[in-house]
């Protein structure tokens, strides 16, 4: 029945690819009113298919000869979104799943699963309602998706992994965050002072309760958001301010469990237009607000309550003719500000890899590196955590939980330059931080960091019709305290990403590019098991180590956003702490990828 | 410019903002200190043992004592020169005091403890196992709470029937001092080959309920879920033995045990005698799918001596195993 079920998915997802392209799967554009009496059902989707073979090798595989070096693996996978709008205010979609893992026949390693559900529309032409699946995004301290680290300017070669890691894990752009739930919005004009005011609402369940310990948790709130009209019109002076709340709740009616969180964010965003003329705009940015943390017994017993605030407040300049942007910020996060709207990261470095995971003679847990990060999608996870969540400090130290990372005072700046011509774009960020707390010492961590990326369009300097770019980025971090010999922290780390992207021939790649990172020189990770409670230090963090992924391949684009690659990467990873177990891991992989 | 005007109270509004939220808790740091975790061993102060001598069977317990600059892993093992048996305590602290290192005579590794001498060793592996002796004696051993069956440290006399049927058993099987009790000086010792009638059946062992005086066994509880039945088993290691406990139900209401007339309950699987030294067992009788109404009429127990002929070489090889100490208790399994 379910191959019958399939086979009659996948042919109407044929059907589909046949007829013209109609609509956005995300659902974010309406059906005009012509299309939509023509057509009230669609059709749209994904189609993927991937084979890749990983080998495993170096000093671990030398003293170790006896373990499994090689995996091969892959999927074939159909999802096929069918999008209605019954009238002209409701729209519905689901996408549904089917997948069949390379190898799987008769039923084994196949399945058909529900990725997608909702429904949304108009009421009374003046609120917007969605419920089911959604995307949301507030701020950067309220709700938010922050960048994963290990990567400045993600040379293309390694591209098509990290698309597929971010579909899998619904990273919509903007810094989305999946949830499930309901949201209204509405906006409302104003003919004096105010020129619009935009209100939105939210709810969403973030976790099931087992109807014993784990009660069922929300996540919810809204922002206000209001836009003036201009105070002068030869200075252009306006004012955005918006006002936010993400509350965070369990349940605690329902089921036997009786300890449950409360976690409220409130801030108050602003970006004030001090210049806005045809050659300069300078703009007043920044955000402000409060953290609430309260843990709750049986009978609204409060037996942990914590609350920190925090701000970033900033100018930018934007000089026009030069296509400069230039940006200062000053930032003061409390080292008990906590929201797990913002806070929660992308890759969970303690979860466990797909390939790979225990390697040596100890089957120890293999640390994760750039490999993993690049193409391993089950490091990576959408789901809010409760507790900041483990990083890498090789990577990210200066903000491990992005803008939102608790615990940091100082200046953060920035430079972006787009010139019209698009010859060369690039941008440099950085940070100097530190501490505003100590974390095992009252001596306090420094961190600097800068971030710098340029892509190089040579096409468009010798006027060559085919695609022609380098892409350059590069993170130089460093952590610093002093104090007594067992306090003291110094770690550098250092990553270089360059990339190359060659139109051979009409919609033929190549693709060539590499990942380097060096790290060396100590700090002290906290353990964290709860919230943002540090419990204790384990032993010494200690860095001496070089990590190098490289890659080259082909790529055909039949369209955009769909294409074929083929690719060969090696990565290699060595410590000089512990030369016995440096390792090297090399794939070879075919990805198809086609979107209608 | 009337705008103007209102325009100024945006800055305003931000620098009030920005002064109202830069306070924060800076007094303490987060975390143990790092020099309280990572720096330099001192001892503060040595080994304390709170008592020379502590009698567990009046309630006494012993309270060590010691004090480090830092934080640290600790073991603190306690040997009895007589029994072998250990009681091991481990911490992470700066500290050994009544809430992270008391002893109330129980024990980590069987045997249970004798009236005997004990070495105390305090541990620090950290610290190039750096190692602080003492010494107490015990004066009165622990009492273990729960009902006690049997641990055989007397004659059973008549409540004892040893089944030797097929002449398979050997003359050691019986009551045994010869090598250290899981508990006291006496355990009841099997041994023999099946050899004579290949039939996995080498002998077996019943023990009357009236070796605790009363007609039926007296349990804490009848509730099967609630009653817990537990024994130290010694086995040497041998793959090829099994062990078999089977509890008798008063089937004929005569108040005895009657072969062939009285219902017999044993657990699925039984005990295989796969490792070495004594080891405890617990289960709830509920594993044994009875009821509490049989609970309430159990007249015995038998033990058999299983040689797994499966697995056996041929000729088969000798089996054996050792039991003590039988006890039930209420509520969960007995805690040493």
């Amino acid at each position: 029945m379910k191959n019958i079920l399939l086979l009659l998915a996948f042919s109407l997802g044929l059907i589909c690819i046949q007829a013209p392209l109609l609509h956005a799967q995300d659902g974010s554009a309406l059906p005009s009113d012509k299309e939509a009496e023509a057509k009230k059902v669609h059709f749209n989707g994904l189609g993927r298919t991937i084979i890749q073979q990983t080998e495993l090798g170096g000093a671990i595989m030398d003293n170790n000869p006896e373990k499994v070096d090689r995996v091969t693996d892959g999927e074939f996978l159909l999802d096929l979104a069918i999008n209605a709008t019954p009238n002209e205010k409701s729209e519905v979609q689901a996408i549904l799943r089917l997948r069949n893992e390379f190898g799987g026949f008769f039923g084994a390693g196949q399945s058909i699963e529900v990725r997608e559900l909702w429904a949304r529309g108009i009421i009374a032409d003046i609120v917007r309602y969605r419920v089911g699946d959604m995307d949301m995004v507030m701020t950067p301290f309220t709700l938010f998706n922050p960048d994963e680290e290990g990567m400045v300017n993600n040379p293309s070669i390694f591209q098509p992994q990290k698309d597929l890691i971010y579909y899998e894990q619904f990273y919509a752009e903007g810094n989305q965050r999946r949830l499930q739930g309901a949201k209204v919005d509405m906006g409302l004009n104003f003919s004096k002072g105010l020129k619009s005011a935009d209100v939105m609402a939210f709810i969403s369940r973030i976790r099931g309760a087992d109807f014993f310990t784990t009660p069922t948790r929300f996540v919810g709130g809204g922002s206000v958001d209001l836009l003036s009209n201009t105070f002068n019109d030869s200075l252009g002076l306006k004012a955005d301010l918006g006002l936010n709340l993400a509350y965070t709740w369990d349940d605690l009616t329902v089921g036997e469990a009786n300890s449950g969180i409360r976690n409220a964010v409130t801030t108050i965003d602003f970006d004030v237009t001090i210049l806005e003329q045809s050659k300069m705009g300078l703009h007043l940015r920044g955000e402000v607000g409060r953290s609430n943390l309260n843990v709750l017994e049986e009978d609204s017993i409060s037996v942990y309550k914590i609350d920190d605030t925090f701000l970033e407040v900033g100018a930018a300049l934007e000089l026009k003719p030069q296509h400069l942007t230039l940006s200062v910020s000053y930032v003061d996060v409390g080292p008990d500000f906590f929201s797990i709207g913002a806070q929660s990261k992308r890759i969970g470095f303690d979860r466990p890899k797909s390939y790979f995971n225990r390697v040596g003679a100890d089957n120890m847990v293999r640390m994760p590196g750039l490999f993993d990060i690049s193409r391993d999608r089950s490091m990576y996870t959408f789901q809010l955590s409760d507790r900041l969540m483990n990083y890498d400090p090789r990577l990210s130290n200066t903000s491990p939980y992005g803008r939102a990372t608790p615990n940091r005072q100082g200046l953060r700046f920035g430079l972006d330059w787009k010139p019209a011509d698009e010859r060369i774009e690039a941008s440099v960020t950085g940070a100097v931080l530190n501490e505003i707390r100590g974390q095992g010492t009252n001596e306090l961590k420094s961190f600097n960091l800068i971030r710098a990326m340029a892509n190089v369009n040579f096409d468009k300097m010798i006027d060559w019709k085919n695609k022609l770019r380098l892409t350059l980025g590069y993170q130089y971090e460093n952590t610093s305290r002093s104090g007594l010999e067992v306090e003291k922290v110094d770690l550098n780390s250092n990553l270089l990403e360059i990339g190359l992207e060659a139109e051979l021939f009409a919609n033929f790649e190549l693709l060539a590019g590499g990942t380097f990172l060096t790290s060396n020189g100590r700090d002290y990770i906290p353990l964290i098991e709860t919230f943002n409670v540090v419990k204790d230090f384990p032993d010494p963090f200690v860095s001496d180590d070089t990590e190098a992924l490289l890659g080259a391949g082909l790529r055909y684009n039949f369209k955009k956003d769909t294409y074929v690659t083929f690719q060969y990467q090696n990565y290699s990873f060595a410590r000089k702490t512990d030369p016995n177990n440096d390792y090297t891991l090399s794939q070879v992989f075919v990805l198809y990828t086609m979107n209608f | 410019m009337k705008y103007n005007n209102r325009f100024y109270l945006f800055p305003l509004l931000c620098l009030f903002l920005v002064l109202t939220a830069c306070e924060h808790d800076t007094d303490q740091f987060d975390g143990p200190g790092l020099v309280d975790r990572f720096g330099e061993f001192q001892l503060l102060e040595g080994l304390t043992i709170s008592r020379a001598t502590v009698d567990f069977s009046a309630g006494e317990t012993v309270i060590f004592g010691a004090r480090f600059n830092k934080r640290l892993n600790f073991t603190l093992r306690i040997t009895g020169m007589e029994s072998g048996s250990v009681k091991t305590i481990q911490g992470f602290d700066n500290e050994l005091n009544a809430n992270n290192a008391v002893w109330s005579g129980g024990t980590t590794m069987l045997p249970l403890f004798k009236r005997e001498m004990c070495q105390v060793e305090l541990i620090i592996p950290d610290e190039n196992n750096l190692t602080l002796t003492g010494m107490v004696e015990i004066v009165g051993t622990k009492s273990y709470e729960g009902s006690l069956f049997t641990d055989f440290e007397t004659p059973l006399g008549a409540n004892l029937f040893t089944g030797n049927f097929e002449f398979e058993l050997t003359n050691r099987t019986g009551r045994q001092n010869d090598m250290p009790a899981a508990q006291g000086d006496w355990y009841f010792l099997f041994e023999g080959t099946d050899n004579v009638v290949p039939n996995f059946f080498v002998g077996l062992a019943d023990i009357s309920a009236r070796v605790t005086g009363e007609t039926y066994i007296p349990f804490p509880t009848t509730v099967p879920e609630d009653l817990y039945f537990n024994a130290f088993i010694y086995a040497d290691g041998g793959p090829h033995g099994i062990a078999v406990i089977q509890f008798v139900y008063d089937l004929n209401n005569t108040g005895l045990f009657e072969d062939g007339q009285d219902q017999t309950f044993q657990l699925a699987g039984d005990y295989p005698l796969d490792f070495t030294g004594w080891r405890q067992i617990s289960h709830p009788m509920s594993d044994l799918g009875i009821t509490q109404a049989q609970l309430s009429k159990m007249v015995g127990i038998r033990l058999l001596l299983i040689s797994n002929m499966n697995s056996q070489p041929s000729p088969p090889l000798k089996v054996d195993y050792g039991i003590d100490f039988i006890t039930f208790t209420a509520g969960g399994p007995l805690e040493l």
